[in-house]
């Protein structure tokens, strides 16, 4: 009875390495786009968050406590199988990436509002007292900043974000997780076919997550 | 529950040092050749146990069906366990019954889970290689679930859409070889359960939802329509682990005992399977 | 839409929140302990440290759904308790950074001050540092809790009939649009009061403990 991890079971892998292949780069092209979204949408509701209007201010607290609260999978589910019903039929590509995007961009909202709420209040004022009004002092004077404090949780929410693009193996999305299961489903060779999907999301990872440590430890040193 | 949690337990620090080795779940030794002295040694676990563990559907209407009212996992394949327990152990209702989907029934029994898989198994030259099959008991085919509203009336009318699959279901491959032969494209997708595929179908998401015609009765409803078409016939086995020839043998006697005395037909006619 | 709201319906759904709550409680208390001896082993262990690393950084960078397929498919555990051991095994990772951040923010002169008291390394750790270090990182804690009790969603991936899988059955038995609408509206609520009243608890403790 052949084992788990036998020899055949590993060389069916590399021959239809392909199939790794075209999963890998759907997870890698999502990742990347649902990124740039969760950015987008980050700064954006992390400023709303730390507004001088109440309205804004709630409706970055709606966001946040929304979707930091619910779980991944409900989201995906619904803009998957429910938004059908109102007519809305994205193709998955576009699900994975809407949803995991507007995910994670809750997280960096709080990584942005943080942010910005730790550079102190004296520097609003200089940069008032020198003349320039809210957006300008953001975005000259308060962003660049909070920028650097930032970018430690940044990368970590970055690796977080990549594991996260497995949610779309269970929408049948195409990427790096669906196909190595569907392969291993049909020949059965779970062993090798999991072990090679680790061992491809840890070279995606580990890298970034090296890089955060490193970018903590110069801020410690720093500050 | 005590044992599974030192199970849990043990497994969380050996799962770091699983080796690439060949390790294997050899059954014990001797089974194969020595049918001389007492009984095989697969038979004799059960009945040590006291229990037989089969792997059935629970969402299987008439084959194996849990019923949301109360709970009670029946259908035709659980009474087909009954059988065998009777065979084996004496006792009709020693059964375990153990919820599989396409996707487990396979590691289940590999891993030993389950002594035998009753679950609208089919059987295949490339499963019979991983597993022991008894004779087949039912025969159904692949059949198509369309919604209502899409005028689809045949395999033709899916030319450029989408059918939705179970992983590791035969009905992908069935479905391609009828493709094959009047040159059609069809894409497919893959999902983990059923409901998920029919959810999917509801949506929108996918134009056909595709799996054994017994399976699929299970989730007709006011808006969907099977096609008559049938593909590849689908013969159900019991499947057992390699090696647990015991097992085996006693599954293939009590299907032929029922055939032969007309239970088998009874037992279809009373799950309105004939 | 009403016909949502019968007891077998909801009785259906509270089954798979029972489920949900057993696999996330299961998980956090292994996963506390576990991640607390892996945190505590990195932080002083020469060669286990090093191990503890391996299996921290090799787990930690991989998705957790991963790790459910694997349990689920590849050990002979039981459905519910593989779901279990595979958040465990993941979550265990992500608690021992944390526990080790903890230890590692305990001044150096608490530890140089027990040692001249006498006291062992295994007595400074149980008695001064730890409880310290812990009482430090209670709130990251809380929020891994919330991000398990999410995070236990994806066991509906192999099967397991978690509040999301109980839905997405119930789903294909009540299919109009206001239907389906309503069940999803139904299970993120109540994920989200789970969720938001812990992290509320939390942010309210880490608030005392700031005062204090």
């Amino acid at each position: 009875m052949p084992g788990p991890f036998a020899l055949f079971k590993w060389e069916a892998v590399l021959r239809d390495w392909q199939v790794f292949a075209e999963g890998f780069g759907m997870t890698i092209l999502v990742a990347i786009l649902a990124l740039a979204l969760a950015l987008v949408l980050g700064i954006l509701f992390g400023m709303m968050g730390t507004a001088h209007s109440k309205p804004l201010r709630l409706l970055n607290r709606i966001y946040v406590e929304f979707i930091q609260n619910t779980p991944l999978v409900i989201q995906i589910f619904f803009l998957y199988n429910g938004l059908p019903y109102a007519g809305i039929m994205m193709p998955v590509f576009w699900v994975g990436m809407l949803g995991i995007g507007v995910y994670h961009g809750a997280y960096v909202a709080e990584v942005v509002r943080a942010g910005i709420l730790s550079i102190p209040k004296g520097q609003f004022e200089a940069a008032y007292a020198q003349g320039f009004s809210y957006w300008p002092a953001m975005r000259f004077v308060i962003l660049p900043q909070a920028k650097r404090l930032a970018y430690p949780p940044l990368t970590n929410l970055a690796v977080n974000l990549i594991k996260n693009t497995s949610v779309m193996a269970m929408v049948a999305g195409g990427d790096l997780m669906y196909h190595a299961d569907s392969w291993a489903s049909s020949n059965l060779y779970y062993g090798p076919a999991y072990i090679i999907t680790g061992l491809l999301y840890l070279a995606l990872c580990f890298p970034l997550a090296t890089y955060a440590k490193y970018l903590e430890r110069r801020l410690e040193v720093s500050s | 529950m005590k044992k599974s949690f030192a199970i849990v337990l043990s497994l969380l620090f050996a799962f770091s040092l699983l080796a690439a080795g060949c390790g294997s779940s050899s059954t014990p030794a001797a089974s194969s050749g020595s049918a001389a002295s007492g009984e095989a040694p697969d038979i004799k676990a059960v009945k040590d146990r006291g229990t037989l563990k089969v792997g059935v559907k629970v969402d299987v209407p008439k084959f194996g069906f849990k019923d949301p009212n109360t709970g009670k996992v029946d259908g035709m394949e659980i009474d087909l366990a009954r059988a065998i327990a009777k065979k084996v152990l004496g006792d009709e209702n020693k059964i375990e019954v153990q919820p599989v989907t396409a996707k487990t029934r396979g590691p289940l029994l590999d891993n030993g889970e389950v002594d035998f898989v009753i679950a609208t198994f089919t059987i295949t030259d490339e499963r019979k290689q991983s597993y022991n099959f008894s004779d087949p008991y039912f025969e159904d085919g692949v059949a198509l679930m369309v919604k209502k509203d899409s005028g689809i009336t045949d395999l033709a009318g899916l030319n450029g859409k989408k059918i939705g699959v179970a992983q590791s279901a035969t009905s992908k491959q069935s479905i391609i070889d009828e493709m094959k032969k009047d040159n059609l494209k069809i894409d497919f997708l893959e999902f983990g359960t059923y409901p998920e595929i029919k959810a999917a179908l509801d949506s929108g998401r996918i134009d056909c939802f595709s799996v054994d015609g017994a399976i699929l009765a299970g989730y007709l409803d006011d808006s969907t329509v099977i096609l008559p078409a049938r593909y590849a016939p689908q013969l159900y086995g019991i499947a057992s682990k390699k090696g647990n020839e015991g097992l085996t043998k006693a599954a293939n006697d009590t299907i032929a005992e029922m055939k032969a005395s007309g239970e088998m037909d009874k037992l279809l006619a009373k799950w309105g399977l004939k | 839409m009403s016909a949502l709201f019968q007891p077998s319906v909801l009785g259906f759904l509270g089954q798979g929140l029972l489920t949900t709550i057993y696999i996330a409680a299961a998980s956090i208390i292994l996963s506390l302990v576990f991640g607390t001896i892996f945190g505590i082993l990195r932080f002083k262990g020469r060669f286990y440290g090093n191990l503890a690393a391996i299996y921290i950084e090799a787990v930690r960078n991989t998705p957790l759904l991963l790790f459910i397929l694997a349990f689920r498919f590849m050990t002979p555990l039981p459905p519910l308790q593989a779901g279990i051991a595979a958040m465990s095994v993941f979550t265990t990772a992500v608690i021992a950074e944390i526990v080790r951040g903890g230890l590692k923010s305990i001044p150096n002169g608490q530890w140089e001050a027990a040692a001249a008291q006498g006291f062992s390394a295994f007595q400074i750790l149980r008695y001064i540092v730890l409880p310290q270090a812990l009482h430090n990182v209670l709130p990251p804690l809380m929020s891994q809790c919330t991000s398990l009790i999410k995070d236990t969603s994806f066991v509906w991936a192999v099967g397991i009939e978690d509040l999301t899988g109980k839905g997405m059955i119930i789903m294909g038995r009540y299919g109009t649009t206001e239907q389906v609408f309503t069940l999803f509206a139904m299970i993120a609520a109540v994920y989200f009061i789970i969720n938001y009243t812990l992290s509320c608890c939390a942010r309210r403790l880490h608030a005392q403990m700031s005062n204090n």
